[in-house]
């Protein structure tokens, strides 16, 4: 029955999405920003429930096991948990980019989620520049990390936000590198083009290269681990974090998983062929692709130790960069 | 072995060109009437150790400093003149190292009033 | 650039309890790391002064939470040598077997910790205390407690090892055998440790003995010296024991070193066990002591986890007149700023955990 309903929604979210009736459309756009909103909620949630649960197995651990079923609640009592702490501002800390900083970083992460497709007829809005304006937007979030950190008066933050800009130096330009190869293969800015473009062969299979240094570069932005240098829980406590208090550390779990989900879908757009699949319906391809590469990040996660800062600029000058520049030059002989 | 405090530093250098290069501890034992400070240095390679002893009149405290001969003496020194208030000849005045308090007690004498009632920081 | 100074601690999670640092960075380089130990200084060597000489063992293992019985032990031979009591060969055997077991758990827990300290997500971590645990358990049944054992009697033990101790240790030896090579492909394998550890903290062979650092450390810089080879005590004259040591004096060297230790420590055991004389390994019962001291002065140091520790004990009749205790996290402390300067902030860590601190046993 669920399912049913589900696919009733979609149906109905999509023929609404296409209709050519202006007000009709827009009204459609914001009951899908709404179900959109409850994706990344579903997404996040069981994200953080499976992480959980992967990571405590890695360890001979149970993880999770009182609230409900496996500890399928666990989550949410934290999150009634940290909701009902006290807010609290430092008092060296910079009042309104504290606190506003966050919650731009999560409605950003939110908007992007909002402008990708989640299949052929699920989209909010078709852009040409789509993909563009998502690697510009994406291009923001370490500024706001900064300003996070930055602003919160902490000396750990302060370092934290340092090392945020260092790292924005190593990975950012192979990032960029590899999808300017995609944009050469796939003709075209729009992510649906993108897609169409991997109608008979994955991106994956035609640019190996471009999607190891896309994933590692995607690991750095989104600070899974061995890149989780901003928080570096053994040495910076817990880096632009350490002074937010629990309601904006719920939030910011939130705008981690959120950027997870963004990061891997992403990821599976761009080189997994996106809602490409047979069977089953778009968005439980595309979904389902992304769930697969967290998946990965949350075994790399249980079993590798951080990189260093320096280290990871080196790793980004001496391997990444030229590594994108090969697979730019491949994708433009694949293309000829 | 014995030896008096204005010989040390220049016995210590010649023990350690003779191979006892790693100090192991330096400590002091209060005998009331003398307090008796010990250098425990070893040559390592040979595994023999050697124990260098000075006896101090209380009112007379000091020795001099051996942490150019040897570094390791640095805390070592340190926490001597905490602990028994011997005062370290040669080097300058540092934080406190293990206690917090005062620094003008000195807790391992046995003079120290142990169990009187303590009177804040 | 101004130097930003940074204050780590006292309560952080990588300083492994109560230690605090004062770091001057330059950047993300560390310039100079100043450490501020002293916060569990409990006066330990003037509460024995005050204590008849059995009523100390529960102090002494106080000092080194993690590898309790090894202080314990030192404690207790050192009054041995001072009342001249002699310890019969099974009893002997008995502690070298526990002291060993000791060690394996405390480096067990250090390999958690650093993994913890490098930034794993507690894989590592989770690894090592498991089976710290089960050691924890071998030394549960041999004296009744997990941690605080108490276990030390003048000439032996409180009570004898149970009868099934044998068969239970070495199919836990069996077991951990098989798991140290888990640990190294966990880590070792892992290019991001190899860069994190090799090269790093550097500690030169001359610069080791000139600041005097004791244990692992010291044998990673190049110097094989072990207290359980070059003044052998106990059986382990009688035993096939190698003393492990490395030449590189980096991060790397000094987890080399320990996990040999670790592996040479099973086989210890296991060869402990095969030897061990038949007979009691009682000590003798509090009651009984003659509290007379035979040698006013006794000095005895022992191959603890953490490094050569030394105790130094001037006898009254009954108690202490004086104890001294050479504490080997002490002076590896002390050497911290040697290892760090010119290092990143981040590494400071790595070679904060690889000196394996207890701050109780620092701080005394």
């Amino acid at each position: 029955m669920l399912i049913g309903s589900v696919s009733a929604l979609i149906n109905m979210l999509a023929n609404g999405l296409a209709s050519k009736n202006p007000f009709l459309q827009s009204a459609y756009v914001v009951v899908y920003a709404i179900c959109i909103m409850v994706l990344i909620s579903i997404f996040a949630y069981f994200f953080g429930w499976i992480e959980r649960k992967v990571i405590a197995k890695a360890q001979y651990r149970h993880g999770p096991t009182y609230v409900g079923k496996f500890g399928i609640f666990q989550n949410l009592a934290d999150l009634v948990k940290l909701i009902a702490k006290q807010k609290m501002v430092p008092g060296n800390a910079d009042r309104v980019p504290f606190i506003l900083a966050p919650i731009f970083l999560v409605s950003l992460t939110i908007f992007m989620l909002f402008l990708l497709p989640f299949s052929s007829s699920l989209q909010a809005t078709n852009m040409g520049l789509g993909m563009l304006i998502i690697f510009v937007l994406i291009g923001f979030t370490p500024l706001l990390l900064f300003v996070a950190a930055y602003s919160s008066g902490n000396k750990y933050a302060d370092v934290s936000a340092q090392r945020s800009v260092l790292m924005l130096l190593s990975y950012e330009l192979p990032m960029v590198i590899s999808i300017a190869a995609v944009f050469l293969l796939a003709k075209t800015y729009s992510i649906s083009g993108i897609i169409n473009a991997q109608s008979h062969l994955w991106f994956i299979a035609l640019m190996p290269i471009g999607f190891v240094v896309f994933f590692i570069a995607m690991l750095a932005e989104l600070e899974r681990p061995p890149f989780d240098l901003r928080e570096a829980d053994s040495e910076l406590i817990a880096g632009w974090l350490t002074d937010i208090s629990a309601p904006y550390y719920a939030l910011s779990l939130f705008l981690d998983y959120s950027r997870m989900f963004l990061g891997s879908l992403l990821i599976a757009i761009i080189f997994l062929g996106g809602w490409e699949g047979p069977a089953l319906s778009g968005i439980i391809w595309l979904v389902g692709k992304a769930f697969i590469i967290a998946l990965a990040t949350i075994l790399i996660r249980a079993t590798t130790v951080r990189m260093r800062i320096d280290r990871i600029l080196r790793f980004g000058w001496v391997w990444l960069m030229p590594l994108s520049l090969i697979n730019l030059i491949l994708a433009y002989l694949i293309m000829r | 072995m014995k030896i008096e405090r204005e010989r040390l530093a220049s016995k210590l250098a010649e023990m350690k060109k003779s191979g006892f290069a790693y100090l192991v501890k330096i400590t002091a034992v209060d005998y009331i009437k003398s307090i008796t400070i010990l250098y425990f240095i070893r040559d390592i390679d040979a595994a023999k150790d050697e124990a260098l002893e000075i006896e101090l009149d209380p009112a007379d405290l000091w020795v001099p400093t051996v942490m150019h001969i040897y570094p390791a003496a640095d805390w070592y020194e340190r926490e001597l003149s905490e602990m028994f208030g011997v005062e370290i000849k040669g080097r300058k005045a540092e934080r406190l190292l293990l206690e917090k308090w005062d620094g003008k007690s000195f807790p391992l004498r046995k003079s120290f009033a142990w169990n009187a009632p303590y009177e804040g920081m | 650039m101004p130097l930003t100074r940074i204050n780590i601690g006292p309560v952080h999670p990588s300083t492994h309890g109560v230690c605090r640092l004062v770091v001057d960075l330059d950047g993300d380089t560390v310039v100079k790391v100043e450490p501020h130990c002293g916060f569990l200084h409990r006066g330990v060597e003037k509460l024995v002064e005050n204590r008849m000489f059995m009523q100390c063992p529960p102090y002494m293992e106080k000092l080194d939470y993690v590898a309790p019985m090894s202080v314990d032990e030192l404690y207790v031979s050192t009054v041995e040598k001072a009342l001249g009591v002699e310890v019969k060969e099974p009893a002997a055997y008995a502690r070298l077997i526990l002291l060993e077991l000791q060690r394996l758990a405390s480096h067990l827990f250090w390999f958690g910790a650093t993994c913890n300290d490098l930034g794993q997500m507690f894989t590592g971590f989770m690894w090592g205390f498991r089976d710290r645990d089960i050691v924890l358990k071998l030394l549960e049944e041999a004296t009744g407690q997990r941690m605080f054992y108490v276990n030390m009697r003048l000439g032996g033990l409180v009570r004898e090892l149970p009868p099934d101790f044998a068969e239970h240790a070495l199919s836990t030896m069996e077991y951990l055998e098989k798991r140290i090579p888990a640990y190294r492909n966990l880590v070792e394998k892992n290019p991001i440790f190899n860069e994190r550890m090799k090269g790093v903290g550097k500690l030169s062979r001359s610069d080791a003995i000139d600041l005097g650092v004791a244990g692992p450390v010291l044998r990673a810089s190049g110097v094989p010296y072990d207290v359980r080879k070059d003044v052998p005590y106990y059986a382990y004259s009688a035993l096939n024991f190698r003393a492990k040591s490395a030449s590189e004096g980096d991060n790397f060297a000094r987890y080399m070193v320990r996990m040999m230790e670790m592996q040479e420590s099973i086989r210890l055991v296991k060869e402990a066990l095969r030897k061990m004389p038949e007979g009691s390994a009682m000590g003798m019962p509090i009651k009984l002591i003659i509290p007379k001291a035979k040698n006013r002065i006794a000095m005895v140091s022992r191959e603890n986890p953490r490094g050569e520790e030394m105790m130094y004990l001037v006898a009254d009749p009954e108690k202490a007149y004086r104890l001294s205790i050479r504490a080997p996290t002490f002076i590896n402390l002390a050497a911290l700023n040697r290892m760090a300067e010119g290092c990143r902030m981040a590494d400071l860590f790595a070679i904060f955990s690889t000196l394996d601190l207890v701050m109780a046993d620092v701080d005394r």
